[in-house]
């Protein structure tokens, strides 16, 4: 058989499938949030996004969330990254499993968990008033707070593995050295450890934002009705009041503004990144 | 004195917050009172029981269950091919392919979703199981060729070499010495496919129909309306049935070098 015939064969039925299930749906879903009622080109379902500031206002709370969460997991994922980092073998292992194997139990079930948790007859309350601390249940849900608790929940994952893996790259004798030159472990921390991790810290920054912003089924369930965020309203749109192309058009603003932002960001980082480099 | 760990227990307190969900749910399923609570009150089967008198929650199970397993099948033989492919031959456009593979990783499920339920409705398979099947293969192709790829770039070609030198026809050289030496990255790239199909929902809620409906699917309508011990009940039979395909593939293949490779992506 010619390698052409059986590069052909090989790749065909996983490359029909991406063409026609993925790429060529995506493109009718573009030209569809193009249209207006009459199905006739327009612009307007972009326009209203700019136009309308209830949209704005939408969009700035999902990044806020999706902001909260990505410094929610980095507090607590660094550390955690750290501890991996150190830990030997064995120790590695449980960790690493203990933080990986709920990541593949479905979300909607890890969020029931949270509302037994959180809900206003939940555990939390329940105890903080038994002990008398409080008088009225705290709420903790159905608010961004909420959204914030869930979403943290279900990405620390990629945050803590992106800081590990760049951790683990590390030569420990980097530290040796350090710490012959006379540096504390603050300063060993802070001189060679950071600006080492610098790249996992981007990366799971820049990956639990890009989730967090494209996040529907925790603001759902966790955020309730009166907090929504961008991703609800698209899929409302898409299916409750069955406005489609406003739906596509939502999905595609979206997309469009989480790119927009992590390209700053990264942008940002880097240039200050090449201005310590030549400072020094 | 030993130095308090303050990394460990940060660590701790970390690992007890992601896997609280599961330390309040399956207690609480076997509470005897009629409410959701946490800690439960007394013991009884009764919540299990009742699922049984829900048609919802049995038949979604199995679709799912139905719906998983052929995604995993087909998923995975598809992307094995691919994966094939891509490391064999050296071909033009072999980056372009490889990158469309792995493209499904990088548009959120919302795109997803949305963009399955335009083109399914206008070929008349919105709401259908083929419909499900061809999103969910389309999610776990992917991971597939990434695990595959991976297998593959340690895979030592002399061996089928060897085998053709020996005399032995091109099949069972595949069969007796290229397939056993890939097996972990097969069966893991196949248990992933499954639990990714298993557990989805982003993607899912936009193509399934009332009588095709996965469990998921079925839980989370649920949860909107009602919150009581069924949800609870219902949610531990999946993490239970989660947690044997979850060891199942720490013992194949390990989570940290599955994760390592998806880390990118979602």
């Amino acid at each position: 058989m010619s390698k052409r015939l059986s590069v052909t064969l090989l790749t065909a039925p996983a490359m029909i499938l991406l063409l026609g299930v993925f790429i060529l749906p995506m493109l009718m879903m573009l030209m569809l949030s193009f249209q207006d009622e009459n199905q006739a080109f327009s612009l307007h379902n972009y326009s209203l996004f700019v136009q309308d500031p209830y949209y704005l206002e939408i969009l700035w709370r999902t990044i806020r969330v999706s902001l909260w969460t990505v410094l929610a997991s980095l507090l607590l994922g660094f550390p955690v990254a750290m501890y991996m980092a150190q830990a030997t073998g064995k120790m590695r292992g449980i960790v690493t499993m203990l933080i990986l194997a709920p990541h593949l139990i479905s979300v909607v079930i890890r969020n029931f968990g949270w509302v037994v948790v959180l809900g206003e007859k939940g555990w939390i309350n329940e105890t903080l008033i038994s002990l008398g601390l409080i008088d009225q249940p705290l709420r903790l849900l159905y608010n961004e707070l909420g959204i914030v608790i869930g979403l943290t929940d279900s990405f620390i994952a990629y945050m803590v593995l992106a800081i590990a893996t760049s951790l683990y790259a590390i030569d420990p004798s980097l530290n040796k050295a350090a710490s012959i030159l006379g540096a504390s472990r603050m300063r060993t921390f802070f001189s060679v450890t950071l600006p080492l991790c610098l790249p996992g810290i981007i990366a799971g920054t820049t990956l639990v934002f890009s989730l967090s912003m494209s996040a529907f089924v925790t603001p759902a369930l966790m955020g309730g009705t009166s907090v929504k965020v961008l991703p609800v309203i698209a899929y409302e749109q898409i299916m409750a009041t069955l406005n489609w192309p406003l739906g596509a058009a939502l999905a595609f603003l979206l997309l469009g503004s989480t790119i927009l932002l992590v390209t700053l960001y990264t942008k940002l980082i880097e240039t200050k990144r090449y201005k310590e480099v030549f400072a020094s | 004195m030993k130095k308090i760990n303050v990394l460990g227990l940060i660590t701790f307190f970390v690992l007890v917050l992601v896997n609280l969900p599961f330390l309040v749910i399956i207690p609480s399923s076997f509470t005897a009172a009629g409410y959701l609570a946490f800690p439960p009150e007394g013991f009884s089967w009764q919540w299990y029981e009742m699922i049984l008198d829900r048609p919802e929650f049995i038949d979604s199970l199995w679709f799912s269950l139905k719906l998983a397993t052929v995604t995993a099948i087909l998923a995975t033989f598809l992307g094995t091919l691919a994966a094939f492919a891509l490391s064999k031959y050296k071909f033009r456009g072999s980056g372009i392919i490889n990158a469309l593979m792995l493209s499904p990783l990088t548009v959120p499920s919302l795109i997803i979703g949305i963009s399955a339920l335009l083109f399914f409705t206008r070929i008349g398979i919105a709401g259908t199981f083929t419909g499900l099947l061809l999103a969910h293969m389309l999610i776990s192709i992917p991971y597939v060729v990434r695990l595959v790829l991976t297998g593959l770039s340690s895979f030592d070609y002399t061996l089928e070499k060897a085998g053709y030198m020996l005399g032995a026809h091109p099949l069972r050289v595949f069969w007796d010495i290229t397939l056993p030496l890939l097996r972990p990255a097969i069966v893991s790239g196949m248990i992933f496919s499954f639990l990714t199909s298993f557990d989805n929902v982003t993607v899912s809620l936009f193509l399934v129909a009332p009588d095709t409906t996965t469990l998921p699917l079925a839980i989370f309508t649920y949860m909107q309306e009602t919150l009581d011990p069924l949800v609870a009940s219902i949610s531990s039979v999946v993490i239970l049935l989660s947690l044997v395909f979850i060891v199942l593939l720490e013992k194949v293949y390990g989570l940290e070098r599955l994760f390592g490779l998806n880390s990118q992506s979602h």
